[in-house]
């Protein structure tokens, strides 16, 4: 432990040591139990904090630098962001299921898609503001030497700014996605900071178009093809059709082959646009002169995701409790840092600590990154 | 003397401090300040580390005081309780909480299943009533009214309860099979049920079984068992959240339907009237469902009563031999009400 009570600034790191993940199966496996045990008795309700139970051990065994991160959210205020989230949604959620159907019965279909469209509209706003709200929760809530992150921005014109980009990324044929995805980001990280530093974002989206379009053709490449060799196999195999079902049970199981072939490829071209996505974005991420870089390679990413499949599978499903475990520590092992770290310049947050929590978020199941 | 390190919220910087017992309370030395006594109740567990217990200040957020492990006895007893589960289920112990948990959930789960009986007799019926009224206004301009329909079709709900004023029955423009009880007294049958039916009779058996359902409060057991309370209170409250077709596919159980034709059952027979043709329409219903496509949409009844054989026959062999059974409307009276939706003026 080093002596930094006269406070000078630590040397500048090694890039593979700044962030370290110390925890274990083993320590995690009594948390993971325990709180599924008690979800299961309380009728899911434990869950939330269940939630800030993992965050607090998975945060606490990530090492950066010197020091390891602190999780401070509390189950009681995820539960809270859930209850106002629940009371928002649910009107909209009921008039999906019932008012709809019974406006169109009654002849006022024009009416009721219009109200459909402005709640389809008005979700999609909410889905962006949760995601910028998701990310400020969590850095408001992630300490480091008794700093914290945080923004002051409450998220409403972000919203409208991923209303509003998503809709041009996916206007022509989906071809400015990249752009639209590196945009928001950000937008996002822009609005953050930690301690005293803001963060600064200026990911562009050169050099990804290739992989996203690599991703865009796989399905409809595989689609052209797959009909056409079975338009073939139908043709020659045509007149044995009508005798008996041996042939058409041929048909149907190399369907089923193709269809995997196609999802395990899209799986496959997905996850090497993401890979180089997150590497481009996480370098073009700073905060108070420490830069990032996030080194998984795509075969890196394959690994994680079988091996979180296979994991499940092996486990009849118990392993289903460690993948946030898995994704926390692949992420961290994945993610240096270079820079200078001033502690004397890294003072506390003046941003505002919402109280609002992750509900909004959870309601869409998604992660703050 | 305890080696430890503080964070003081303020910056970064970490200091070196040691730990002594100061009285009942702990001592502090070290930079930032030189000399600092908190109480335990001043001081809050955080967490545990792999090497080191984690505490905090109530009135410093990010104020945090690193204790390396072991923690000397002396200290330990000035310091508050590891949180482990959160606040209740540490005061109580993980075995205790889990037990008590089972228990709370196993209670939740059977008074669930139970609360929409117990409940639904405790709903005043004026509320069952302005929900009720508000479904049906629902349907507005769909109301059939052919001359002497309507007539006819009190006259038949007259014969077969002594209490008619309880009951608004009316028949809907709409092309389905179906009749259904609603909240408040009132029944809707639609349209395609008359068309479908032979006679009076037939509708006469399952306007018994709707009745019934409306007697037994099998509609508000239902709505409470799949929408929860709130939206009934929500209803009443002015908005109709409910309507129609939600409450047409809310299904009762196997012992509402077969408590319903039992008091269909025995309100024909009081009323003299014959559960034969009856048990022919539910016959004519089920080779329908099986035989003719383009049907399923149509039949209502048949997905919201499912129609077994069981059913047909108890209707069947409720008839009494030798019993000399009037029809349920005059010639006349059917008629009308069989063309309630076609001579409509209104339409």
């Amino acid at each position: 432990m080093n002596d930094m009570s006269g406070g000078p600034a630590l040397d500048e790191c090694p890039a593979d040591s700044s962030f370290r993940f110390t925890g274990s199966w083993r320590e995690f496996l009594p948390i993971a139990l325990t709180n599924f045990a008690l979800t299961v008795v309380t009728l899911g309700f434990y869950r939330f904090w269940a939630k800030a139970r993992e965050r607090r051990y998975l945060w606490s065994r990530t090492h950066f630098i010197d020091d390891a991160f602190e999780w401070t959210g509390t189950g009681k205020e995820m539960f809270l962001g859930f209850l106002i989230v629940a009371a928002v949604l649910m009107p909209v959620i009921l008039f999906v299921n019932f008012g709809f159907q019974a406006m169109v019965l009654r002849g006022q279909a024009a009416l009721a898609g219009a109200i459909l469209l402005t709640l389809y509209v008005g979700f999609f706003y909410l889905y962006h503001v949760a995601k910028f709200r998701a990310l400020r929760y969590r850095l408001s809530r992630t300490w480091w030497h008794g700093i914290r992150g945080g923004s002051d921005a409450p998220g409403w014109d972000y919203g409208w700014k991923g209303l509003w980009k998503s809709a041009a990324g996916w206007a022509v044929f989906g071809f400015l996605v990249p752009w639209s995805m590196t945009q928001l980001w950000n937008d996002r990280w822009n609005r953050m900071s930690f301690g005293g530093h803001p963060f600064k974002a200026d990911a562009h989206e050169n050099g990804l178009m290739r992989r996203w379009l690599l991703l865009y053709l796989v399905p409809v490449l595989s689609l052209v093809i797959l009909s056409m060799a079975l338009a073939a196999v139908a043709v020659s195999l045509g007149t044995d059709l009508e005798d008996g079902t041996v042939e058409s049970s041929a048909i149907i199981v190399s369907v089923v082959v193709g269809s995997f072939t196609v999802y395990g490829l899209v799986l496959l071209f997905g996850l090497s646009f993401y890979t180089l996505f997150f590497r481009q974005v996480a370098a073009a991420t700073s905060v108070g002169g420490l830069s990032f870089v996030f080194t998984a390679r795509t075969r890196d990413w394959l690994k994680l995701v079988l091996g979180n499949i296979g994991l499940v599978i092996a486990t009849l499903g118990v392993g289903l409790l460690f993948l946030s475990y898995r994704n926390w520590a692949f992420v961290v092992r994945h993610m240096e840092a270079s820079g200078v770290v001033d502690l004397d310049l890294l003072t506390q947050s003046t941003a505002r600590a919402p109280t609002d929590a992750e509900g909004l978020a959870d309601a869409f199941d998604f992660g703050a990154v | 003397m305890h080696e430890a390190w503080l964070y003081d919220g303020a910056s970064a910087v970490r200091h070196r401090v040691t730990l002594e017992a100061a009285g009942p309370a702990l001592g502090i030395r070290g930079a930032p300040d030189p000399e600092l006594c908190l109480g335990r109740d001043e001081l809050v567990h955080v967490e545990s580390r792999a090497d080191a217990e984690l505490y905090g200040r109530r009135s410093v957020p990010g104020w945090r005081l690193g204790v390396p492990r072991p923690v000397p006895d002396e200290i330990a007893a000035l310091l508050p309780a590891r949180q482990v589960y959160g606040r209740w289920i540490d005061r109580i112990g993980l075995g205790k909480a889990l037990a008590a948990g089972a228990v709370a959930s196993a209670a939740i789960l059977f008074l669930g299943h139970k609360a929409p009986a117990l409940l639904a007799p405790l709903v005043p019926y004026s509320w069952e009533q302005s929900f009720g009224d508000a479904l049906v206004g629902d349907l507005g301009g769909k109301f059939c009214a052919g001359t002497g329909g309507q007539a006819a079709l009190d006259a038949m709900v007259a014969k077969l309860t002594p209490d008619p004023a309880r009951y608004k029955v009316r028949v809907v423009n709409v092309p389905i099979v179906n009749a259904v009880a609603l909240p408040g007294g009132n029944i809707v049958i639609f349209r395609e049920l008359l068309a479908e039916a032979d006679g009076p009779d037939e509708v006469a058996g399952v306007l018994g079984h709707e009745i019934a359902h409306i007697d037994n409060r099998d509609v508000t057991r239902a709505m409470i068992r799949e929408y929860g309370f709130g939206l009934l209170l929500a209803s009443v409250g002015g908005t109709t959240g409910g309507n129609v077709d939600m409450l047409a596919s809310a299904s009762y159980s196997r012992e509402a339907e077969s408590k319903a034709d039992e008091d269909s059952i025995a309100a024909l027979r009081r009323a003299n009237v014959s559960p034969r043709p009856t048990a022919g329409f539910f016959a004519r219903l089920a080779r329908h469902e099986k035989g003719l496509d383009g049907w399923d949409g149509a039949l209502g009844y048949v997905s919201s009563h499912p129609l077994s054989e069981g059913r047909r026959r108890r209707f069947e062999e409720s008839a009494e031999a030798g019993r000399v059974y009037a029809p349920s409307l005059t010639e006349e009276q059917w008629a009308a009400l069989a063309d309630i939706c076609h001579n409509d003026s209104n339409r």
